[in-house]
């Protein structure tokens, strides 16, 4: 394996071409722009072969994405913010439809007021289609679950989303481990399931009656269950495969005696890590859990690995308004009756606001000195 | 190029229409079914929603013994992009890929796609089947709604705009075919069908399929007043291929009133709406007086 300097939008690019995608549609939108130009100059110098549908539109986009899998063609598709808001309903309509698209999402806060900044609104704002959510540390982990999302996709006839952040991820470089194309290619083995092939003509999306609807609604949401299992074996499988060390759908970092943990998922997971560090070096028993998987949501597997700390600091780069953050609400969710340790949600780093340590020492010195418990509390205001 | 439609000579075999639970009389169905004697099995339609994509199967049963696909409503023409792109991938030739809209699912909601797809020049062609209204809920106006007509949402003098003509607006793309059927001259329609599925790169094809419900008329009248449309002049039949105009069919000019008046839809149309459509005819066919 070679190691190259890359930005997460690179990464994103490689991983798609490493899975040989066979069509490719996107529409620009920052900051998902280079990861968009990266594959259209692979498919331009004859690097990658791939059709590609320069759509007039987000929505089309998708859609074609959509019409290319039905027929049968491995699909991906870039996009973020306001596009995948304005691909909502296609989004929604391929989850239903069972086809195993990846798209790669630049994470970017959400109009009004307009910003383009790194938030993670726009994913959560799809958290009920029915895609599997992946979220990204770091470009290494962008270009190995982007590989994994095609196996973990094509596997469980479920769309997956690769989320990384805008800015942080999409326009930083980092060092990455380029697993080689050949030994991709036999990871990820083309088993084509077209709907639509005029050799077996089919009717796809026909009127469904409510017995129908519910059945297959039960069934799409099984496949997704089945992912929390799924998806660690593909992990799995992909680490003894490339000698690598990615992580299933959750990874713990100084969990031992830890009696307060940060949870978090996306890029500020890696400042947590350094404020986990220098807080252990002061004697503190603190630890992190980092989430991976949020689509479906693994809540038993982080009870187990929550259930002995007393304090939970949980940061969202994401607001549920009159809610809170997607995250925090889901963990208490998950928790329900089964603990009464102080779990706090903290609202952090919307628009590219700042979320570093100073901000993270906040909203774990909040949790543990608050009154309120199991709160919702904003940083940085 | 000429293509030459002999009905006596159709395969007997239907591709589409068998058990389809549209309305008896409904002039989308009648499009879909000409249509499909001279595309042929090697065919991929997508419908968006309208009454044609929901009359096109429920649950396990399909009317269609092609691929069918009832797609969302504003994407038809750029699901069949991607349609084409994974045949392409995947080496499958000879298959027509085609997207079948109402007037809505082509003219409004679904103009994005349908532009772009015709600007792309995809190799495909969509249909826009017209019945001048969104029938399948429950017949409010379209952008294709003739003026003067009465509809669900314009119900007191009429829809006061005009209808946009697609036709233009398509022919302004610069793609090779551009047509213009109505679906009581299969012949006619059959034959641009034919010539679309045979060309390389987008074409647009747009027929007029009345809908009795929203029209007003007898369900037994769709084809007669599909019919009554072309011969005052007010629908024309051509084509513009590779940029030549062709009319396809000289209408006797039956006056315009014998198509309007009888639609309950035109119930309030006016002396004076009535004489100017007649003069407007007039002048296209370059007739003298009345
Ligand atoms: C995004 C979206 N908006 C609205 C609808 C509701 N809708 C379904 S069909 C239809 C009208 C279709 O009209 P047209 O394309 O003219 O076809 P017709 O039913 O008249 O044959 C509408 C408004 C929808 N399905 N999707």
């Amino acid at each position: 394996m070679s190691k190259v300097l890359m930005t997460g939008s690179e990464a994103a690019a490689l991983g798609a071409k490493l899975a040989n995608i066979e069509v490719l549609s996107y529409y620009p939108i920052t900051p998902a722009f280079p990861a968009m130009e990266r594959l259209s100059k692979y498919i331009d110098d004859g690097e990658l072969n791939c059709g590609f549908i320069r759509a007039e539109s987000d929505h089309s986009a998708l859609a074609a994405v959509l019409g290319a899998s039905l027929a049968g063609a491995r699909s991906y598709t870039v996009t973020n913010s306001q596009g995948l808001l304005l691909m909502t309903e296609v989004v929604y309509h391929a989850a239903g439809l069972r086809q195993p698209i990846v798209m790669a999402v630049a994470n970017r806060a959400i109009s009004a007021p307009h910003s383009r900044f790194p938030e993670q609104g726009d994913a959560v704002s799809q958290g009920a289609s029915g895609w599997i959510q992946l979220f990204c540390e770091n470009n290494q982990e962008v270009l190995d679950s982007t590989i994994q999302a095609f196996r973990i996709a094509e596997e469980l006839r479920t769309p997956v989303m690769v989320n990384y952040e805008g800015y942080i991820q999409s326009h930083t470089s980092e060092e990455v481990e380029i697993p080689a194309a050949d030994k991709v290619t036999k990871f990820l083995p083309l088993k084509r399931m077209a709907a639509l092939d005029v050799k077996n003509p089919q009717g796809v999306n026909t009127v469904t009656s409510p017995d129908f609807y519910m059945d297959y609604k039960y069934r799409q949401n099984e496949a997704m269950e089945k992912a929390l299992t799924f998806i660690p074996e593909v992990t799995q499988a992909y680490n003894t495969e490339f000698g690598r060390d990615s992580i299933g759908n959750l990874e713990t970092y100084k969990m031992e005696d830890a009696e307060h943990v940060i949870v978090a998922m996306g890029s500020i997971v890696s400042t947590v890590r350094q404020f986990v560090d220098a807080q252990r070096q002061q004697g503190k028993k603190i630890g992190l859990v980092k989430l991976k998987t949020w689509r479906p949501f693994p809540g038993q597997e982080l009870y187990a690995v929550l259930k002995n700390a007393k304090f939970i600091t949980v940061l969202d780069k994401n607001i549920v308004f009159g809610v809170g953050g997607a995250l925090a609400t889901d963990i208490k969710a998950a928790f329900y009756g089964n603990s009464d340790m102080v779990i706090n949600g903290f609202i952090i780093g919307l628009g590219g606001a700042k979320s570093g340590i100073e901000q993270i020492k906040q909203a774990v010195e909040s949790t543990e000195s608050s009154e309120q418990r199991n709160s919702t509390l904003w940083i940085g205001m | 190029m000429n293509v030459k439609i002999n009905l006596d000579q159709l395969p007997k075999e239907e591709l589409f229409g068998q058990g389809n639970v549209g309305c008896k009389g409904c002039g989308g169905a009648i499009a879909g079914r000409q249509a499909m004697k001279v595309l042929g099995e090697r065919t991929i339609i997508t419908i968006p929603a309208s009454c044609m994509a929901t009359l096109g199967g429920n649950n396990r049963h399909t009317t269609w013994k092609i691929p069918f696909y009832h797609t969302l409503f504003e994407c038809a023409p750029a699901i069949s992009s991607g349609i084409r792109a994974a045949l392409e991938a995947q080496g499958i030739k000879d298959v027509n890929v085609v997207s079948w809209g109402g007037d809505a699912g082509s003219a409004d909601i679904g103009f994005q796609s349908l532009t772009g797809a015709a600007e792309r020049n995809e190799d495909l062609f969509h249909v826009c089947y017209d019945n001048e209204m969104y029938m399948n809920t429950g017949g409010q106006t379209s952008s294709q709604t003739p003026y003067s007509a009465l509809t669900t949402n314009c119900t007191v003098n009429g829809k006061k705009t005009n209808k946009k003509n697609m036709l233009k607006i398509m022919e302004a793309h610069d793609i090779g075919y551009v047509a213009c059927a109505s679906i009581a001259y299969p012949a006619d329609l059959m034959a641009k069908f034919k010539k679309a599925s045979s060309r390389k790169g987008f074409s647009y094809i747009h027929v007029l399929a009345p809908c009795f419900k929203g029209w007003g008329i007898p369900s037994d009248q769709t084809v007669e007043f599909a019919r009554k449309a072309v011969e005052s002049g007010l629908w024309e039949l051509f084509e513009v291929e590779d940029g030549v105009r062709t009319r396809n069919y000289e209408p006797k000019l039956i006056p315009v009133k014998e198509y309007l008046t009888p639609q309950k839809r035109f119930s309030k149309i006016t002396a004076q709406e009535i004489e100017d459509l007649q003069q407007q005819v007039n002048t296209r066919y370059g007739k003298v007086g009345k």
